[in-house]
């Protein structure tokens, strides 16, 4: 059966109003499933907790920008070498939003909890020696060891309710490829509820059935196909094109000052509808895009 | 900051030849220093914003340790051939590589401790014992500036050996103790680094735009080892927020070669390591 949806319908119909754990995949600016975060923006669906990968970046920020997050679990958002995210840093320095300390061992860990049913799981010594669990008692715990009786650092399962994912194909039926890095996208989608990709490119499942080793995503974990090409503009996708640094740039300098924040997301997200946008957005990328040789190497798969 | 070798003076040491090609800039200078602290037996890994490191893994296979592994975190692409060198550490071009691995595996062999002997680190903060901080200056719950993040150098406590890299040598920067610990190096010194038993060997190596420091072995204290031509001892403690050791003598960091030079050159196509 088609799982094919409009970026409109998926948000409507899977992402709730006041959605308990939101997870956006991606890292860093690659891979941020932006179609989808600006139509979350744009649906004004609140967010109580909001789940990035170990980097997280425009994907966060933008929904932060928009007002509608009200916890946030994270190891780091920031936009790299281009600097720190204006938006999460506001609110973190102005104390409007709680923030869940985590370290990038621990949302990698409390995922595989999340997706294999572990009620916890214990983390390497030596986590506790940083300052992250003592700042997160929600996330991390001590306790003792069965086997050793030492104490050892746990961390609780991520379960996300819902998980936004960019993904380079998939078929109607949500068998989906990732073309390039998984980061940690497939835990995302393991451990998720729900999960809503939106991809470059729908193709038949026969195409798909080509790849069975590089097609990491199984269609019964996905419960909504959004076609978006070009979706994950600002940032990049991998195997199609790379981030557009310049509009990175003037997302920056825009919502660095929060008087432009309600400009940015009047110009950019709540003033056209998606399709609209991307019809903008394609000129840009068509001076972004990769050669083919990564991406048919991508299709042979990670493996993992 | 460009610094032209053939012009700079120490001394009475003329620093590298009068050569115009052999002009370097600062951060040119960082790799190689980084580069010549790896082994043939290293397994080293980074992660955000790493162009710096990956050059100088790149750089040592090329040169002294042809045997090292490099682990380009966030693609997680072993041996990246940085053809180009690019500056994010999820660049689709890092996928260019003899393997790339999913994250997850990487976060396990960080785990596992006893794997990877080098792993790259950073900080908002970085104090007088190695410990960085990407998390949050001044109070935790009211920083005065958030980091964007720990991301992961809490591991720092568990891998062979920590090269600090920065470049921003000031005392913003460069303080007696972080505020907030998130990546660990020699903890609060001799006594609470002996009583964590800790399974990593704790920072090794310090390397800025001004100059290379190591860890005096008894106090656990950062140490200045060398000064990048043309920076003057005055310059470094200005800059730095502790009292540095300094030895008596304190030599200046070796210009690069002409075919050390070339090597980076042919790989940063783009220029990224030309400034600062």
């Amino acid at each position: 059966m088609s799982k094919l949806l409009s970026v409109t319908e998926a948000i409507e119909r899977y992402v709730p109003d006041g959605v308990g754990l939101l997870a956006v995949g991606g890292m860093h600016l690659h891979n941020n499933p932006m179609a989808l975060v600006r139509e979350v923006v744009r649906q004004q669906r609140s967010i109580r907790r909001l789940l990035t990968s170990p980097c997280g970046a425009l994907n966060a920020d933008l929904l932060l920008a928009a007002g509608l997050v009200q916890e946030i679990a994270t190891s780091y958002v920031g936009f790299e070498h281009l600097g720190l995210a204006p938006c999460f840093r506001r609110a973190a320095e102005s104390g409007t939003i709680r923030i869940l300390e985590c370290d990038e061992g621990y949302i990698t860990h409390g995922l595989y909890a999340g997706a294999g049913g572990l009620p916890f799981i214990p983390l390497p010594a030596g986590l506790e020696i940083s300052d992250v669990p003592k700042v997160n008692q929600e996330s991390y715990a001590m306790t003792t060891d069965p086997f050793t009786g030492g104490q050892v650092l746990v961390g609780a399962p991520l379960r996300p309710d819902v998980a936004l994912i960019h993904a380079s194909i998939a078929d109607a039926r949500g068998n989906a490829v990732l073309g390039g890095a998984h980061f940690v996208d497939r835990l995302m989608v393991q451990a998720a509820k729900t999960v809503l990709l939106q991809v470059e490119r729908v193709v038949s499942t026969e195409e798909i059935a080509r790849h069975p080793v590089g097609t990491t995503i199984p269609g019964f974990l996905v419960q909504g196909v959004v076609e978006a090409p070009g979706g994950c503009h600002p940032t990049a996708s991998h195997g199609s094109y790379n981030v557009d640094e310049e509009q990175i740039k003037v997302y920056l300098s825009m919502v660095g000052k929060e008087e432009g924040v309600s400009q940015y997301l009047r110009q950019y997200v709540t003033g056209a509808t998606e399709d609209e946008y991307r019809e903008k957005a394609a000129q840009r990328l068509a001076g972004l895009r990769y050669g083919d040789g990564l991406m048919s190497d991508a299709l042979a798969g990670q493996g993992n | 900051m460009a610094v032209t070798a053939g012009s700079v003076t120490e001394g009475s040491v003329t620093v590298g030849a009068q050569t115009p090609d052999l002009a370097f800039s600062r951060s040119e200078l960082m790799a190689i220093e980084l580069a010549a602290h790896l082994r043939d037996d290293d397994v080293a890994v980074m992660g955000t914003a790493s162009a710096l490191p990956q050059v100088a893994c790149r750089l040592a296979q090329l040169t002294h340790a042809p045997g090292l592994w490099y682990i380009a975190g966030g693609t997680c692409s072993v041996n990246p051939h940085l053809s180009p060198v690019v500056a994010s550490c999820c660049d689709f071009d890092l996928l260019r590589a003899d393997t790339a691995l999913p994250l997850s595996d990487v976060v396990l062999l960080e785990g596992r401790g006893d794997v990877l002997t080098v792993f790259f680190a950073g900080g908002l903060q970085i104090d007088a014992y190695g410990n960085c901080n990407l998390v949050a200056v001044g109070e935790y719950s009211h920083p005065t500036l958030r980091g964007p993040g720990t991301v992961g150098l809490p591991f720092l406590s568990r891998v062979g050996r920590v090269l600090i890299y920065t470049q921003s040598h000031n005392r913003r920067t460069f303080v007696e103790r972080v505020d907030f610990l998130s990546g660990p190096g020699f903890l609060g010194g001799p006594a609470e680094w002996a009583s964590a038993g800790l399974s990593g060997g704790g920072p090794a190596l310090v390397v800025t735009p001004l100059c290379t420091m190591d860890f005096d072995p008894e106090s656990l204290r950062m140490r200045l080892v060398s000064l990048h031509p043309g920076v003057e001892i005055d310059e470094v403690r200005d800059a730095t927020g502790f009292d540095l050791l300094i030895p008596d003598a304190v030599p200046v960091t070796s210009a690069p070669t002409s075919a050390q030079l070339s090597i980076m050159r042919d790989l940063d196509t783009d220029g990224l390591l030309k400034g600062p």
